[in-house]
């Protein structure tokens, strides 16, 4: 009988978060493309026409769902930035870097759709009276700032950490916003949490259908964007050892936003890989 | 069997509000695939440095150890 394979449990634990990330990354590709297109196939050939809006009213099941995972996104940035400060494991401010950054994107996208939406249905591209407009605006022009808070200070554990507190207090700021939104007077900006119950059935689910395959397509992104930046780290981290054998002036990190990647990929003690 | 499926299609209002769903749509793709490119753009930088990295290994291999024992006998040796 032969004897039973001996790894190094390091060799082993790097293997199995090799393979994590390569089959974690294909499966959220392929949900989201398969998602994304059953999404374009409710929303274009089974949702009903609205009867106020017409065909218009297309334009809910991409703003919406864009507007709900850039907000969600942006608390999970603050969740994950909690975790970076109780542990002071950098690979949490990583995830929360990575967040934050999706979450404004998707909220660009928000704001450019929102404001299509707002000339076809009200002949303005945008309306500075309406505080659900205004309200998503101050939260996108609030974590705009995170990126130059970033860049304006060179040490990366001072950065990792004030970018933390950012995170967490912003992150609070948003479903405070939301909530004062909720409760202000005018019911001009039409109403969709808590009156999904009100869409007929076939709306009801292209919009979840929609609202999940905008939700995979964040995660996909981020995956995507935390596995590129873990490739960097380690391109780097060997070319600092290679330059060290060969006796080279070590290269000094270059002034960013971004989390120190060298220290990124470096785990402390008893922290759970990803 | 996409020819019953556009049957059933009604047809697209693009002379009015459809030109304002087709922009909404497209400004998510456009995003997409800026956001895809510009990593694109990054990850062939990270395939260039491994190239780099790459020949920087294989020049060392090529030079002969310096430090090792045998290094300092073989030049006190007459060839």
């Amino acid at each position: 009988m032969p004897p039973p394979s001996r790894q190094p449990a390091g060799a082993l634990e790097a293997k199995r978060r090799r393979l994590r990330d390569r089959w974690g990354l294909r499966t959220l590709l392929i949900a989201t493309v398969l998602g994304m297109t059953a999404s374009l196939v409710l929303v274009f050939f089974y949702a009903p026409l609205e009867a106020e809006q017409g065909f218009l009213q297309k334009i809910f099941y991409v703003h919406v769902p864009l507007a709900i995972v850039s907000l969600c996104g942006f608390v999970l940035g603050g969740l994950l930035a909690i975790q970076h400060l109780r542990t002071r494991d950098p690979r949490w401010d990583m995830r929360s870097y990575v967040a934050i950054h999706m979450s404004l994107i998707f909220a660009l996208g928000t704001l450019i759709t929102g404001s299509i939406w707002a000339k076809g249905s009200w002949g303005h591209w945008w309306v500075w009276s309406e505080p659900t407009l205004v309200s998503f605006l101050i939260v996108f022009l609030l974590y705009a700032t995170y990126q130059p808070l970033r860049f304006s200070i060179e040490d990366p554990e001072r950065q990792a950490r004030y970018a933390s507190v950012f995170a967490i207090t912003a992150g609070a700021f948003v479903p405070l916003n939301f909530i004062a939104v909720r409760l202000s007077t005018a019911y001009l900006h039409p109403r969709v949490l808590g009156s999904t119950s009100n869409l007929p059935a076939p709306m009801a689910l292209t919009f979840l259908v929609s609202l999940v395959a905008t939700a995979l397509l964040y995660a996909t992104l981020c995956n995507y964007e935390l596995t590129a930046k873990r490739t960097r780290a380690k391109v780097r981290a060997l070319r600092r050892r290679l330059d060290a054998d060969s006796g080279e002036t070590k290269q000094r990190r270059p002034r960013s936003a971004a989390p120190g990647m060298a220290t990124a990929i470096s785990a402390p003690t008893g922290s759970r890989g990803n | 069997m996409a020819a019953p499926l556009l049957a059933e299609v009604p047809a697209l209002p693009l002379e009015t509000a459809g030109s304002y769903v087709a922009a909404a749509y497209v400004v998510l793709f456009a995003l997409v695939l800026v956001y895809v490119a510009i990593m694109a753009i990054r990850m062939s930088r990270v395939e260039r440095e491994l190239g780099e990295l790459l020949e920087l290994v294989e020049r060392s291999e090529q030079r002969p150890p310096e430090h090792s024992p045998d290094a300092g006998a073989r030049e006190s040796t007459p060839a």
